[in-house]
């Protein structure tokens, strides 16, 4: 309750947490097209999680927080990821079989749907980073050991 | 006075990097010129070759997930083991509470 911040400061962050998290979507989401990535578009999004413990405190972010949830889809993602440079495993790990044989993914390069496991990966580490960094800094928000 | 000292201090390291730094007659760091297209031709590959073998024309995220999708996946459990370690050293211990 004490650990929260002012009206102004509340309103803005209505206003921008929204618009920060759409941002960090479009980064992730076209990884492979513009600057950006799975890791930055992660962290944009986790940024947006972390302005919200750091504007609304700690007793409202706790609340819709679900530590199970988040280490299952951390554990989610980095097995998306490991599944994906899996899939050319017949001829190489690591090896970008959608894209040579075009099974999906494949339209026209610089097209959303183009890249064969480029989407599918940037997609695991944006989840694998985001969850990965909300889950970092509520383990240092509730765990402070100091005293009041 | 101390104040002023660091920062003419700032300034003379600034400007000896600026000369130690200068490509013309400063200290070379690797290769340079034509030795440079000889020797490390991956650069100039992954340019020419990145958008047919991978598809992305983001061409770092072609390198970071397909070419050396190795690091990625070390990175990626890098992250995870110092998410789980800050986790576990920072949450309450038993002796925690029975001293208070």
């Amino acid at each position: 309750m004490e650990n929260d911040m002012g009206l102004i400061v509340k309103t803005m962050a209505r206003a921008t947490i929204p618009l920060i998290g759409i941002f960090g979507a479009y980064v992730i989401s076209h990884g492979h097209l513009t600057p950006g990535g799975g890791f930055q578009g992660g962290a944009t999004v986790a940024g947006a999680g972390i302005l919200f413990l750091v504007v609304f405190g700690l007793n409202e972010a706790k609340k819709r927080y679900d530590k199970n949830l988040y280490s299952a889809l951390e554990g989610l993602g980095g097995l998306a990821f490991l599944g994906a440079a899996m899939l050319g495993l017949s001829i190489a790990f690591f090896y970008n079989i959608l894209w040579r044989d075009k099974i999906a993914f494949a339209g026209q390069p610089g097209t959303l749907l183009s890249a064969g496991y480029l989407p599918i990966m940037n997609l695991a580490v944006g989840l694998k980073v985001f969850t990965g960094l909300v889950s970092a800094m509520m383990a240092i928000a509730l765990f402070r050991r100091w005293k009041k | 006075m101390n104040r002023t000292f660091g920062a003419l201090a700032l300034l003379f390291i600034l400007g000896v990097l600026l000369i130690v730094a200068n490509p013309q007659y400063g200290l070379k760091f690797g290769l340079g010129g034509s030795d440079w297209q000889k020797y490390r031709y991956t650069d100039q590959y992954y340019i020419e070759h990145g958008i047919e073998e991978v598809g992305g024309t983001n061409i770092v995220t072609d390198i970071v997930f397909d070419y050396r999708g190795y690091d990625t996946l070390g990175e990626a459990t890098v992250l995870f083991t110092a998410i789980a370690g800050a986790v576990a050293l920072l949450r309450p211990w038993r002796r925690d509470e029975d001293g208070e």
